[in-house]
């Protein structure tokens, strides 16, 4: 069975502008998939790539195998978009919007009405289903793209940050809701900025930045590429030039020293199997010890570290001379080679 | 061609323009009624025929079918397409696995069918003033279905190329109109000097006035005023050349959805 998506060296141009950069990617089927980046990144356009509202410069895009140009319309009905912006049809109460939608998609009138109705039903607005889409309230109006995008039954859901600016009731009917697709097969492909959300829902998710692919990994995997701190409270207070000493005593193993009061900060990589041989070190140059705390560093700061780079805005120029002097996969700006780059085309 | 996806289109699109009569046909009847009544009443009353045989009002009625066709055609398609665009609702049908042929005659059909209803309002009107008997019935059909369709086509291209509301105003009375009204819809060609007559046979819309004409009332202005050899075929000629065109738009309006003119980034 081919991948639910398919990009290799994916390249979008607007003039001197890239907005996709050589991006290679890959979700199978049946993943919840999410992709991740700040503003800019490349994450409505990838998207957008996909269901040919965006037409690509160079590389390769397949949806369950079907070129999104050459065989652009199997590929299209694959996918039920769920985009960021309410780009819906204002003519129409929302039931004969959901209904025209499936006809589209080649479902017959009456099997329309049917579905229309089921989908309303599941995400709750049922009872608006003679309203005009600009009479629905904002949480609403983002439950009927959800419902517009699943009338169509689709193998592929997108959903482009479905929970921007929705309260938290609704974020978690929805978390709940695409969950259930997903238990049920649907591939789901997620974009959003809540670094939690990505954590909750995505087996997998892809970190985007400037146009390329920084790095897909489980959210487990990222975190554990994380630093922890190591938070020791010392039975008396510690001067700050201690802790420049101790930076080069523990040198092994510890990443940076840092003293508040009678704490210690220490950040290591991994916490847990650092701490006994943190102890001992600092019992052995005398310190007594009241108390000790790890912290794992959260996706959050992962994510912002990895996305961390100058403001700047990438061109064709700029990025050719970038592939000329370096792995364009591994330009990233991520922080202390922390971040393990994607070298391979498939994810 | 006619899979569920394109009646699925097809169907939203009539239903667009059907369940707003008082913005789709009310405006078109009552300007008739308006320009019947005064051109044709009031000082067509003081005009002799200007063909033999033909008094004005009836001569007056196949080219105000003709202009409330194509303006209708016209409107609806750049209006579908461009306020699709503007709301960014069109997305619906560009993200779904309808052909872009399909897409294409979609729209066109849609808004060839409100031109032919408008047309239709617009001669009943007309003999609610004037009795009219149809001469070249089939004739008449083919000629208006292809006139309808052409200036769909090219409400598809002027909604894909309108950046704004402005340019399809500007469109419509700027361009469609002055070549309506200078297309024999008023006089005949026959009451022109001959320099003016071969002047007016640059403008394509004299074409469609004439063989609607011929249709509705057997006569055609280009018997007396086309070039010799082509005078005699002329309304026959005219629908051939017509349809070869709107062949040729719909296969260019194709084009530019593949190519996502004005639709995709």
């Amino acid at each position: 069975m081919p991948p639910a998506i398919e990009t290799v060296d994916l390249v979008k141009e607007y003039g001197d502008l890239r907005a996709l950069q050589e991006l290679s990617l890959t979700v199978e089927e049946g993943e919840f998939f999410g992709l991740l980046g700040p503003n800019g990144a490349g994450k409505t356009t990838f998207i957008n790539t996909l269901v040919g509202l965006v037409r690509k410069t160079g590389g390769e895009a397949r949806v369950f195998g079907h070129d999104v140009e050459s065989e652009y319309q199997e590929a299209r009905d694959a996918i039920g978009l769920a985009p960021q912006e309410f780009n819906v049809d204002r003519f129409f109460p929302i039931k004969e919007v959901l209904q025209h939608k499936a006809g589209y998609h080649g479902v017959p009138e009456a099997e329309a009405e049917k579905r229309a109705d089921e989908v309303l039903k599941r995400v709750g607005i049922y009872d608006k289903r003679n309203e005009r889409f600009d009479w629905l309230s904002g949480g609403m109006k983002r439950r009927l793209l959800l419902a517009r995008a699943l009338v169509t039954d689709p193998d592929l859901l997108i959903l482009d940050e479905p929970t921007a600016g929705v309260d938290v009731q609704l974020r978690h009917d929805l978390w709940e809701l695409v969950t259930e697709l997903n238990d049920e097969g649907t591939t789901i492909l997620l974009t959003t900025h809540y670094i939690e959300e990505a954590e909750r829902l995505c087996d997998r998710v892809a970190i985007m930045n400037e146009g390329r692919k920084v790095t897909v990994a489980t959210p487990d995997e990222l975190k554990e590429r994380g630093t922890d701190t190591i938070s020791v409270r010392l039975e008396s207070s510690v001067s700050t030039s201690v802790a420049a000493d101790l930076e080069t005593d523990l040198d092994a193993y510890a990443h940076e020293v840092s003293t508040a009061g009678d704490t210690l900060e220490v950040r290591v990589d991994d916490g847990g199997s650092t701490a006994p041989r943190l102890l001992n070190d600092l019992e052995a140059r005398g310190y007594e010890i009241a108390d000790l705390e790890i912290s794992r560093t959260s996706l959050e700061e992962i994510f912002v570290d990895m996305t961390r780079s100058e403001d700047r805005t990438v061109t064709r120029s700029s990025a050719s001379s970038a592939d000329e002097g370096t792995d364009t996969d591994t330009d990233t700006g991520a922080d202390d080679g922390a971040v393990e780059t994607e070298q391979e085309g498939v994810a | 061609m006619l899979s569920v996806g394109f009646r699925a289109l097809f169907r939203r699109e009539v239903l667009r323009f059907v369940r707003r009569p008082k913005n789709t046909f009310m405006p078109p009847a009552i300007t008739n009624v308006l320009y019947f009544a005064v051109f044709g009443v009031i000082l067509g009353g003081r005009i002799d025929e200007p063909v033999e045989g033909i008094g004005y009002i009836l001569f007056l009625i196949p080219g105000l079918v003709v202009l409330g066709t194509i303006s209708n055609a016209f409107e609806n398609a750049s209006f579908s397409i461009f306020h699709g665009r503007w709301n960014e609702y069109i997305h619906e049908t560009l993200t779904s696995p309808l052909s872009y042929a399909e897409m294409v005659v979609a729209y066109v059909g849609a808004s060839a069918v409100r031109g032919l209803i408008v047309g239709v309002i617009v001669a009943i009107v007309g003999r609610l003033f004037v009795p009219i008997s149809v001469e070249n019935g089939l004739f008449l059909v083919a000629t208006m279905v292809v006139i309808a369709a052409l200036f769909a086509g090219f409400g598809i291209i002027g909604g894909l190329v309108a950046r704004d509301f402005d340019d399809l105003t500007v469109m419509n009375q700027f361009i469609l109109r002055p070549l309506v009204f200078f297309g024999a819809v008023f006089y005949s060609l026959t009451m022109l000097d001959t320099i003016w007559q071969y002047v007016s046979l640059l403008n394509p819309m004299v074409y469609m006035v004439d063989s609607v004409r011929y249709g509705l009332l057997g006569y055609s202005d280009m018997h007396h005023v086309a070039p010799a050899g082509y005078a005699e075929f002329a309304p026959y000629a005219s629908l051939a050349i017509l349809s070869l065109l709107t062949a040729v738009v719909i296969a260019i309006d194709v084009y530019l959805f593949k190519i996502g003119y004005g639709l995709t980034d």
